[in-house]
């Protein structure tokens, strides 16, 4: 190791580059945080006085509350039907006896690199020409396909860490289908399913994008709300519901690490 | 012989089954979205109300030097923005992969933790530091910077300083997950036979990261040009994107089959990219 | 963790989300409604919304936004529109009118109706809302920078300035959009023709002027002393000078433009009698004369009076309106459209 140490300069080009990215990722979620706090009506740096007038507020301001319901209902319906549909399809994938899995695979997890704008415009218009109009069904569908990749991913990392003798095992001694996948190969997956509930959780939670194109009357999430609320005339009330947000993501991201360890998103 | 052969079918049945929801969610919000816009970008109505065949709306793009600006728009802020992110995101990844333990987990949380906050509120972040009476405005006030030249906030350097924190912890993972796949021994090996820390990094390390860095390119590229809410709250109305002018083809003019059109040359431009990423991705 | 028990519970929630049709629940009791944000949406809750919640025992859902959205909305939502009722400023609401997105009012259906001006219930019949209240698009000027105080639109360009006037965005602010005809007007320019406008907005912009496209970024601007110069309306100043700014604002000799606010019936929507209520209550004397207190918005109530302080402020009685410029909504709505994609391409970098 000694040997190897990395040169002077280098050390002081890595501690500039730290602080510099650590500036850039969190200075914009800490202003956030900070304004939230701020007693002023206006937005303004840096904030003046110190308050939670504006928690009092959010929570008495039936467009939030029912904003926030509303990205609730939509996320934890999400959650489930992601791990429900992407568990199995992790699980098929780990199957050596299932044909074409690089294919499928690179299928299935597709709507990770594809643009989101183009799931919410073809939602928007597919439900307009077909279905006579978006309906929060659409924004539950649209959240799925963006989900589902990120289940079977979390799935399948923990899939190829487990032992596929169990299984096999299981199999000889004669344990039919259910019995089989109840105690044997569901277990092996639960630390995957948790952590990509809590990934989906935080994505259908946090999107604006689906939910921007496939908005339906009176459906509005709450990061649409805080959309609306930027695009009019941001102030601490918006900063207020951010920080609540951003606290909820901090608790998935950690619960991730909790489930499989932050080292596997890479 | 046959017990094989049933024992094979039936774990196909089984593998089958398994895909069957993942295959029917893919098809109801993938495949069948994804088809009316191709559709509708590429259908007309006529006088008597029959649908034929057109080009026009993709027609009307290119002759419009409007859209045409848009479209270069978009490109140039993409690449300036993918460059940006290998700038940085590869010295970080390299850092973290050498790192001692504490330190990798504190710059995994750092780059990780606004990546699984909403771009709502990130880009709300920016409109706080970039905009009137902001942070940036404040800290430079002191020197004499006032007025317009302090506020970053509806100019295309406030956009791409934006959508960098947006996109860069994609490159640092995108890289990282690549770092690791490469022994140390090599380095090691590198570091022993005389040549310089900084000769190691660009003959050894630097060359076997690149399947990383491209494919990191190609994934914040694509993120890039098709990002709406960033370019939009902290570009304004009078630096439209692509994805902005979709929407106000939707919203604003309900032009859904140009929308359509432009959806489809912004999927085009995403699969060119996303294609040869697949590849990149496969090759381990 | 996830084990059977939980997957099994979580299962059973989806289910009984499912069950419950959800949207569909809390309409029976609500109204919802447009509001244009900011001081102007306090003022309207405490003339109307909140009198209107009180008298009704409805509960009535503010959403923010400004005409031009509010139109887009109401054509999205055609077939189940949102809104019950629908504000308007500047002329949209004779376009969403033709497009039989309002529902016509008989003059019986508002006890109101016959303290209103003619003209502001003109419509009604055809879905065009009463208006109940004017603004007045001119000149905003910050008052210890601009000295002399502007007179005539070409002040816009007054040599030093430049990078201090303000545009208002005229595809998604209707007051700008006024603002532009008005410009075009003052330069000779007809409604067939809008280059006159169009090329004095270029001179503005060329010049280093910020488009804005909502009010509160003009308050910031103003605040900032990043503004000094502004086409916008004559309320909005009201609001900067309450707000401790030296704003003033003037009337330019070529004329100010005319912008109703209207407040309509949106057409396809179960409770018309709730919305009319709210209709009725909007136009009432005491709601035309609140405005004009709190905003500076000229009344349509005949029965109005204003005194002292109040009355000079507001374009007030008939001597003072006969330098306002009216633009006939029937037009705009004809060439919206056109003018929008027309000003996409003049603002585009």
């Amino acid at each position: 190791m000694t040997g190897l140490a990395p040169p002077a300069s280098a050390r002081l080009l890595a501690t500039a580059l730290l602080i510099f990215t650590a500036l850039v990722m969190l200075v914009p979620l800490g202003v956030v945080i900070a304004s939230s706090f701020s007693e002023s009506q206006f937005l303004v740096f840096p904030p003046r006085g110190f308050s939670f007038r504006w928690y009092g507020e959010i929570l008495g301001s039936q467009a939030y509350l029912s904003a926030a319901w509303t990205s609730l209902r939509v996320a934890v319906i999400v959650t489930a039907l992601s791990v429900l549909v992407g568990t199995p399809v992790a699980i098929a994938l780990a199957k050596s006896s299932t044909p074409g899995r690089a294919a499928l695979s690179g299928l299935f997890l597709s709507p990770l690199v594809l643009p989101t704008l183009i799931f919410g415009i073809g939602l928007l218009m597919a439900m307009s020409i077909w279905l006579g109009g978006p309906s929060i069904w659409g924004l539950v569908v649209g959240h799925l396909v963006i989900c589902v990749p990120y289940v079977i991913r979390t799935v399948s990392a923990v899939l190829s860490r487990a032992d596929p003798q169990l299984e096999e095992a299981a199999r000889t001694m004669g344990a039919n289908v259910w019995r089989r996948y109840i105690h044997v190969v569901l277990p092996q997956c639960r630390t995957g399913m948790a952590a990509g509930a809590f990934f989906a959780f935080n994505i259908s939670f946090d999107d604006a994008v689906i939910a921007l194109f496939v908005r339906a009357p009176g459906v509005e999430t709450l990061p649409i709300r805080i959309y609306g609320q930027l695009e009019f005339s941001p102030d601490p009330s918006v900063a207020a519901v951010s920080t609540l947000m951003i606290l909820v993501s901090a608790v998935l991201v950690l619960l991730v690490d909790r489930a499989i360890g932050l080292d596997r998103m890479a | 012989m046959a017990a094989v052969d049933w024992v094979r079918a039936q774990a196909r049945k089984e593998s089958l089954a398994l895909l069957a929801p993942g295959i029917l969610v893919l098809v109801i919000a993938f495949l069948f979205p994804v088809g009316t816009i191709l559709i509708t970008s590429v259908l007309e109505r006529t006088e008597d109300g029959a649908f034929e065949l057109t080009a026009s709306h993709f027609g009307k793009f290119f002759v419009d030097d409007y859209y045409l600006k848009v479209a270069w728009r978009t490109l140039r802020l993409a690449l300036v923005i993918t460059l940006a992110t290998v700038i940085f995101g590869v010295p970080l990844a390299y850092i973290m992969r050498r790192a001692h333990p504490a330190l990798r987990f504190a710059i995994l949380l750092t780059v990780i933790l606004p990546l699984m906050t909403s771009v709502v509120i990130r880009t709300f972040g920016w409109l706080v530091v970039l905009g009137n009476g902001g942070l940036l405005a404040s800290l430079v006030a002191p020197f004499g910077v006032t007025g317009r030249s302090a506020v970053l906030m509806h100019t295309e350097t406030g956009i791409v300083i934006a959508m960098t924190q947006v996109l860069l912890p994609f490159m640092v993972l995108t890289v990282l997950g690549v770092l690791q796949g490469i022994g140390r021994d090599l380095e090691e090996a590198g570091r022993t036979m005389g040549a310089g820390f900084w000769q190691v990094l660009r003959v050894v390390v630097l060359p076997l990261a690149v399947p990383g860095i491209v494919s990191g390119s190609l994934i914040v590229f694509a993120l890039s040009i098709s990002s709406f809410i960033t370019p939009s709250l902290v570009g304004g109305v009078r630096l439209p994107v692509m994805a902005g002018s979709i929407y106000q083809s939707i919203g604003g003019s309900f032009d859904w089959p140009f929308a359509a059109a432009q959806s489809t040359l912004l999927l085009a431009a995403t699969l060119l990219l996303i294609i040869p990423y697949a590849r990149l991705a496969r090759t381990p | 963790m996830l084990n059977r028990r939980h997957f099994l519970r979580d299962t059973a929630l989806t289910a009984s989300a499912l069950a419950v049709p959800s949207i569909l629940r809390a309409q029976d009791n609500r109204l919802v409604i447009n509001s244009f944000g900011g001081a102007y949406e306090e003022i309207h809750r405490q003339l109307v919304i909140t009198p209107f919640e009180e008298m009704t025992g409805t509960r009535v859902e503010v959403v923010t936004a400004y005409s031009a959205d509010t139109l887009s909305q109401l054509r999205a939502q055609k077939e189940a529109p949102q809104f019950d009722v629908a504000h308007f400023s500047g002329g949209l609401e004779t376009t969403a009118a033709l497009e039989g997105l309002l529902s016509p009012i008989e003059p019986s259906e508002l006890s109101n109706h016959d303290q209103m001006y003619e003209f502001a219930v003109a419509g009604i019949s055809k879905g065009v809302g009463p208006t109940y209240s004017t603004a007045v698009i001119g000149l905003l000027y910050e008052t210890n920078q601009i000295n002399p105080a502007p007179t005539s639109w070409n002040d816009l360009l007054r040599e030093g300035i430049g990078e201090r006037v303000l545009v208002t965005d005229a595809a998604s602010n209707t007051y700008g959009l006024l603002g532009l005809l008005m410009m075009n007007h003052a330069l000779g320019g007809t409604m067939e023709d809008l280059t006159p406008g169009l090329e004095f907005v270029r001179k503005l912009l060329d010049n280093g002027a910020v488009v804005v496209s909502k009010s509160p970024e003009i308050q910031q601007n103003f605040a900032q002393g990043s503004a000094w110069m502004a086409a916008y309306a004559q309320d909005y100043a009201f609001t900067l000078t309450k707000a401790g700014l030296p704003v003033k604002f003037v009337q330019p000799q070529e004329g100010a433009a005319f912008a109703p606010i209207t407040v309509n019936l949106v057409a396809n929507r179960p409770n018309r009698e709730l919305a009319l209520k709210f209709i009725d209550l909007s136009i009432r004397a005491e709601a035309s004369a609140g405005w004009a207190e709190a905003l500076r918005y000229s009344p349509t109530n005949r029965t109005v009076t204003l005194s002292g302080e109040v009355a000079e402020q507001v374009v007030y009685g008939e001597a003072a309106a006969r330098n306002l410029v009216g633009f006939d909504p029937v037009v705009i709505s004809d060439k919206r459209a056109g003018w929008n994609e027309e000003w996409k391409r003049l603002l585009v970098q």
